[in-house]
């Protein structure tokens, strides 16, 4: 009996600190979002906002994660240089957590100033009034918002609104194992190889003794599925959706050509790794040298420190061009008064700039943002610096298409994902799949 | 009158009175946010958005005409059917080794707890390479006897599925074993002796004593993994993320996809309060069976 | 007519091993043939982890992985440490878990007692209702939690981890269902001879409960322990209220995971759980009540 109060009083001892003392310790994230905590922006007083990111803390030990350390100098650089505007960075999740986690404080109103989002997140933001309008900001002639790659722009603007600004653009190319290549005699790719170029050395590549494949696709059915496909669709002069946004446009000619080809080389020539469960097995088996050719971008390249890699972009169809698929991500502001809306423009303003992009892309191999910062003359060491990735960056002049930002895109991506998974197993054909997924495509665009 | 009276007795006030600290935390934090819930199963809502349209029971409705609804609920059966019994039968037998006091009987023990206490995601990755089809062990080993090679997770039809009882069996026994083992306690040893001297042998005492002694444990642990086994997530998210095509997609995963991916909470919502519905269902006829067969105190 | 209780405690499982010429008893018994080569299965995620956290970088890019790695990077224990404050993150994991147990044990043994021996008014709808709560998946339910948590102002602090934890359905649930096979003469005699509901809880339900208190209080402490979801999105700019597992995902990057340091921070993490799984079996105590009449 003794024993319980004891404990009872402990724990309301405890609680009691913990509560208190957890408060206390941290005013800044205790002030609610919102406009009540709106402060005025007369000189002298510091307006506080807070960033949230996805780039862990750098870590000893491991790759040192540059593009936490970059953003930290970044920040630190505008805190120095920008006495009134003082910005916290704040580690929120993985990135794949990032719009959930958004979601919830949004409900509850404790949003950050500023966030990095996924472009596919878009259309879903674009539904809170949260979430601040830029376009008058950007389309001011000073910032220069043409510099930005259309691809990117594209990503921001929802409804003809921009709601983003290009955080993160990057594209799909494909990275080979030279040394296989070398074992089976195969000359390197190059810049204007053909699909079936790469299919030949897909099936040269595949030693099904030694478990060996061709090159990989993501088959989990998820977006990631669907914008390999995308890439391959529009090399082949199809689309997505028609231009309206109205009506399914894949099941073309351009697709069946595309979804044809995949079929042909995971089905017939059993070249393709079908990777079902897409949880970074494929990187690491590349990295193990059990496949010859991945399809991937510039931020795998540090999960293969085993293998001598070259990079080429994508191979065309006959006719066609080397188009790629870009997967911008975005920095979105939120509304919590109009003192920390400037505060956080006036620091995005600074931060996208050419010269803060250049030394972002220096110090973590990002691709610049801007088209500009690719002919700055401090650019010129990154090739150098980052092997490889220099052929990434100039793969960015490939990017002409974007993927439809609507809010119906998620269903869509799932209608596809499947049907490109079906083929690649071989439980349908290509044309079934496409009208299959089309149908239910234009059903659910079909609905108000 | 006679209500009344008994509402207020003395007993009423001190069950009560013990009852309520629990009942308002669990009222505040669980029925609550379940009210919520069921509103939002009554819009369309993306959760961003402040527009909220009421729609009644459109959201159920276009639930019934759902196909893949249906498949999910398909394989919630199959994997509980499957999952449920095994584990628990599993355990009890288990427990029963453990229940002893020989050498390192504590780190046996301990050893059983071990993936009940390990991260989803570290255990997800070992599997995903344990059951892989070409470089797996799994694989291997059954080569060595002359079986598989098998697809687990890569299967086309219900063979993920199983893989999937296989991965949440071994994860969650130790749970259930530790359930036993406390129960198996209770057990007063003069039964077991008596039982004992009366000429009956282990498999009998066991059978005719320890088991039905069990009930309540037992009890405990159908209700709870049956709940557990309806709402699988986990496991589905991180491993197999609902394929091959969906055919481990289960109704939790798919519900979080709808509400966190596509921007459909209220029908998600709608999914989990059907879902409720079985899952309650099923617990009430859970309790009735057990009333009437479990034996409680001496 | 007075009942002479008599609780003897018998020493349980442990206490075969105490006494000496009980029974003749062989260092080496058949079961090991069983429950040793179970164990090794069991223990094959620990194995993986450990193996895995031993690793640099560069090794856990391989695939099949590599088990027995070219040197044991001890390293990436020291680093991973220093990469965090995980100290501070064991603290507020180790505050919230204690006061979240300590809360359980006191109002689930309450709860259940009341369910398991208290006739009262509403009794059978009230435990539904309780029930009910563990049937709706969480992901469904945080987003309403998290507003009440805020309006309670305790959100972006450890108070929001303790405070929607602090009685637990399933804990309940499980305790009634002990209480009830604990034999009811001895309550019934106890309160014939004057004692309280509570005080027969306190005296003579609970210390026959060892078992059952000591499994809750380990199933709850890695329940808690454990929990990811609810500190993601509870925990929003108050880096100080971080708990381990949440912290722990800072190793899963944006695009790399450094599974080494990773792995090596969850056996870390996972320690303090099996030490005191593997300590709390002392409390698997047979609690025996003899009773003897007399008169």
């Amino acid at each position: 009996m003794k024993r319980t109060w004891f404990l009872l009083s402990v724990v309301l001892g405890v609680v009691a600190a913990a509560c208190t003392s957890s408060k206390g310790a941290n005013p800044q994230s205790a002030s609610p979002g919102g406009a009540s905590s709106a402060q005025s922006a007369s000189s002298g007083e510091v307006v506080n906002i807070t960033l949230w990111h996805g780039y862990e803390a750098p870590a000893p030990g491991g790759p040192p994660n540059y593009e936490a350390i970059s953003l930290k100098n970044l920040i630190d650089t505008f805190n120095a240089t920008h006495p009134t505007i003082q910005v916290r960075d704040v580690f929120c999740c993985s990135n794949d957590f990032a719009l959930q986690k958004l979601t919830v404080a949004l409900q509850g109103d404790k949003q950050p100033d500023i966030a990095y989002e996924y472009g596919s997140s878009m259309p879903q933001l674009a539904t809170t009034p949260k979430v601040v309008d830029l376009t008058q900001r950007v389309n001011d002639p000073s910032y220069a918002w043409d510099d930005f790659f259309p691809g990117e722009r594209a990503v921001t603007t929802v409804d003809g609104k921009v709601l983003g600004i290009p955080a993160l653009v990057d594209n799909l190319a494909i990275v080979y194992n030279q040394t296989l290549f070398d074992k089976v005699g195969l000359s390197y790719p190059s810049s204007d190889w053909t699909w079936d170029e790469f299919r030949a050395a897909a099936k040269a590549l595949t030693v099904p003794a030694a478990k060996q494949f061709g090159w990989s696709f993501p088959a989990d059915a998820s977006e990631d599925t669907v914008w390999h496909y995308d890439a391959m669709l529009w090399e082949a002069g199809g689309d997505i959706l028609t231009s309206d946004n109205k009506k399914a446009a894949f099941d073309s000619p351009a697709g069946l050509e595309a979804l044809t080809a995949l079929q042909e080389m995971a089905v017939t020539d059993k070249a393709v790794f079908v990777d079902l469960q897409n949880s970074g097995k494929a990187d690491t088996l590349f990295n193990s040298g059990k496949i010859g050719m991945m399809v991937t971008g510039p931020w795998a390249l540090p999960s293969y420190p085993d293998v001598k890699y070259g990079v080429q972009i994508m191979p065309s169809f006959p006719g066609g061009n080397h188009q790629t698929i870009a997967g911008p991500d975005n920095w979105v502001l939120f509304d919590n008064g109009p003192a920390r809306v400037d505060a956080a423009w006036t620091f995005m303003k600074w931060f996208t700039a050419p010269e803060q992009v250049l030394a972002d892309s220096l110090a973590c191999g990002h691709l610049p943002t801007r088209a500009s910062v690719g002919s700055m003359p401090g650019f010129a060491s990154f090739g150098t610096k980052y092997p490889g990735v220099g052929a990434f960056v100039a793969n960015l002049s490939n990017v002409l298409k974007a993927r439809p930002q609507i809010s119906t895109y998620p269903k869509i991506s799932t209608a596809m994902g499947q049907a490109i998974v079906s083929v690649l197993l071989g439980q349908a054909s290509p044309q079934e799949a496409l009208s299959k997924a089309a149908q239910e495509v234009d059903t659910t665009l079909s609905i108000p | 009158m006679q209500a009344i009276r008994r509402a207020l007795s003395s007993e009423t006030v001190s069950g009560w009175a013990f009852v309520l600290p629990s009942f308002a935390l669990i009222a505040l934090f669980g029925l609550i946010p379940i009210g919520w819930a069921l509103l939002l199963s009554l819009q369309k809502s993306n959760l961003i958005s402040p527009e909220t349209p009421f729609v009644g029971l459109a959201n159920y409705r276009a639930l019934a005409h759902d196909p893949l609804f249906r498949e999910t609920l398909g394989h919630m059966l199959i994997y509980t059917g499957l999952f449920v019994p095994i584990s628990i039968v599993a355990a009890l037998g288990v427990a029963v080794a453990l229940n002893r006091s020989v050498w390192f009987i504590r780190l046996y023990r301990t050893a059983f707890f071990v993936p009940v206490v390990a991260s989803t995601i570290a255990t997800s990755i070992m599997f995903l390479w344990l059951f892989d089809k070409n470089f797996g062990l799994a694989n291997f080993l059954l080569g060595k006897v002359g079986l598989g090679p098998f697809g687990f997770f890569d299967s086309p039809s219900n063979g993920a599925l199983y893989s999937i009882v296989a991965v949440t069996v071994w994860g969650w026994i130790g749970f259930d074993v530790i359930i036993y083992l406390a129960a198996l306690q209770g057990i007063p040893r003069e039964l077991l002796e008596a039982a004992e001297i009366d000429g009956a042998g282990r498999w009998s005492t066991f059978r005719n004593v320890t088991v039905p002694l069990l009930g309540p444990a037992t009890m405990l642990l159908i209700v709870w993994s049956s709940i557990n086994a309806f709402q699988l997530f986990d496991e589905v998210y991180f491993i197999t993320k609902g394929g091959p095509l969906n055919h481990t997609l289960v109704p939790v995963l798919y519900l979080f996809q709808l509400a966190f991916q596509q921007g459909i909470a209220g029908y998600a919502a709608a999914i989990a309060y059907v879902l409720f519905f079985f899952i309650l269902l099923l617990t009430v006829v859970q309790f009735w069976v057990g009333n009437r067969v479990v034996h409680y105190s001496s | 007519m007075s009942v002479d209780v008599a609780i003897a405690r018998d020493g349980g499982l442990d206490a075969e091993l105490a006494e000496p010429g009980r029974r003749l008893r062989l260092p080496f018994s058949p079961w090991h043939l069983v429950l040793f080569p179970l164990a090794v299965i069991m223990l094959t995620p620990l194995l993986w982890m450990l193996v895995t956290s031993l690793e640099t970088f560069a090794e856990t890019q391989h695939f099949p992985p590599i088990l027995i790695p070219h040197s044991l990077h001890w390293q990436n224990y020291p680093d991973a440490l220093r990469a965090a404050p995980f100290g501070r993150w064991f603290l507020n994991t180790t505050i919230v878990t204690t006061i979240v147990v300590a809360s359980n044990l006191l109002l689930c043994s309450l709860a259940g007692y009341a369910f398991a021996r208290i006739k009262f008014f509403g009794r059978e709808a009230v435990f539904m209702l309780i029930i009910a709560t563990l049937m709706i998946p969480f992901q469904v339910i945080m987003i309403p939690t998290f507003l009440i948590v805020k309006r309670l102002g305790l959100l972006d602090s450890i108070g929001a981890l303790m405070v929607p934890n602090l009685a637990n359905a399933f804990g309940i649930f499980m305790l009634r269902q002990f209480f009830r096979t604990l034999p009811v003469e001895l309550e019934e005699a106890a309160r014939m001879d004057g004692a309280s509901r509570l005080g027969v809880l306190f005296k003579i339900v609970l210390p026959l409960s060892g078992p059952a208190l000591a499994t809750l209080a380990v199933i709850l402490f890695m329940w808690t322990w454990n929990d990811f979801l609810w500190p993601l999105i509870a925990i929003i700019n108050n880096q100080d209220a971080v708990t381990l597992q949440l912290g722990l995902t800072q190793f899963q990057g944006a695009h790399t995971t450094q599974w080494n340091l990773l792995m090596a921070g969850n056996v870390m993490s996972m320690i303090p759980m099996l030490v005191l799984f593997f300590a709390a079996q002392r409390y698997f105590v047979r609690g025996i009540a003899t009773t003897g009449l007399k008169g």
